[in-house]
């Protein structure tokens, strides 16, 4: 198994747990025409939902674009991503995880991985960012649990140089 | 899920518990760095609510017996696009894991399989969501 030497110094300990409670589970449904990742956002943050982990069950895309990894050859970090992906729907949405944090200034966050079939068959998938996936006819369905006691927050990380969602404590 | 031992179905009826927020560092390797944190915060048969991460270099196996194959992807910067599965207790009581979900490479073409032991390293980091799976008795069915 290979492994690759970060920019920032290895930091311990090399995982981080923090243990959660239930406060809820919810089947969301978007609406066609609305953006992916924005509108699970409004869904759950009108509940007063702000930490979740998401489950895409499925959906289709009239637009949307998505980004892949790479090495980053600058040295200032392993690996980043590329340009983007856009695909013209039909796009069907097969699978997909997500998880709603919050940013460093503490507003909300969802972190997005997909995978998807365009409209000849090819199965695409990687990070999709806010505001550049707008759905299609059924819009989406997500299967989501609330967190409590825990959650996702944004935190600069030395070792990797990136800013990433890492566990917290929550009040 | 871990391969079926009877041909019987067993149909186990039980409740979810306590969740687990969880993040596994760079060079961390999937399959056993969810079991091990898992087991920090106890939590031995439990299922995947949801994952999002990466890669530095993927091992997906697919098929089984003789017709048993690895699928290698070279990254770094591999995506986790999906990621399913369970947490079961071991004869000894620890938990182990069975992953299985679908990555991109740094072409932007997609594979699928089980994620395989000691050949997943973390590159970035594994967001990663357990929920404890509180079984009662087990019963055979049929």
């Amino acid at each position: 198994m290979r492994n690759l030497t970060q920019p920032g110094p290895a930091s311990l300990p090399r995982r981080i747990c923090r243990p959660a409670r239930e406060a809820g589970s919810f089947r969301i449904q978007l609406a066609p025409g609305e953006d992916l990742s924005n509108g699970l956002v409004a869904a759950l943050t009108a509940r007063g939902i702000a930490d979740a982990a998401v489950e895409l069950l499925s959906g289709t895309f009239e637009v949307m674009s998505y980004l892949t990894g790479q090495p980053d050859d600058s040295g200032q970090r392993v690996a980043t991503y590329g340009a983007p992906t856009r695909l013209d729907g039909p796009v069907r949405l097969i699978g997909g995880n997500a998880m709603l944090g919050r940013d460093a200034a503490g507003r909300p966050l969802l972190h997005c991985h997909a995978v998807v079939v365009d409209r000849a068959g090819g199965v695409h998938g990687g990070h999709l960012p806010p505001g550049v996936c707008r759905l299609g006819p059924g819009g989406a369905v997500a299967i989501v649990v609330a967190l409590a006691g825990a959650g996702f927050r944004v935190a600069a990380d030395a070792e990797t140089n990136f800013d990433i969602f890492q566990p917290a404590e929550l009040a | 899920m871990p391969e079926a031992e009877s041909r019987d179905v067993v149909l186990e009826a039980g409740r979810f518990g306590r969740l687990a927020v969880i993040r596994l560092k760079p060079n961390e390797d999937l399959v056993s760095g969810v079991e091990a944190a898992a087991a920090e915060v106890g939590i031995v048969c439990g299922v995947v609510r949801s994952a999002v991460g990466s890669l530095v270099d993927a091992a997906l196996g697919y098929g089984s017996g003789e017709t048993a194959g690895v699928t290698s992807v070279e990254g770094p910067g591999v995506e986790i696009l999906t990621l399913s599965g369970e947490l079961r207790p071991d004869e000894a009581g620890h938990p182990r894991a069975f992953l299985q979900g679908t990555i991109s490479d740094s072409d932007a073409r997609v594979y699928g399989g089980v994620f395989l032991r000691d050949a997943n390293p973390i590159c970035i980091t594994l967001e990663l969501v357990v929920q404890e799976w509180l079984p009662d008795a087990a019963e055979e069915v049929g």
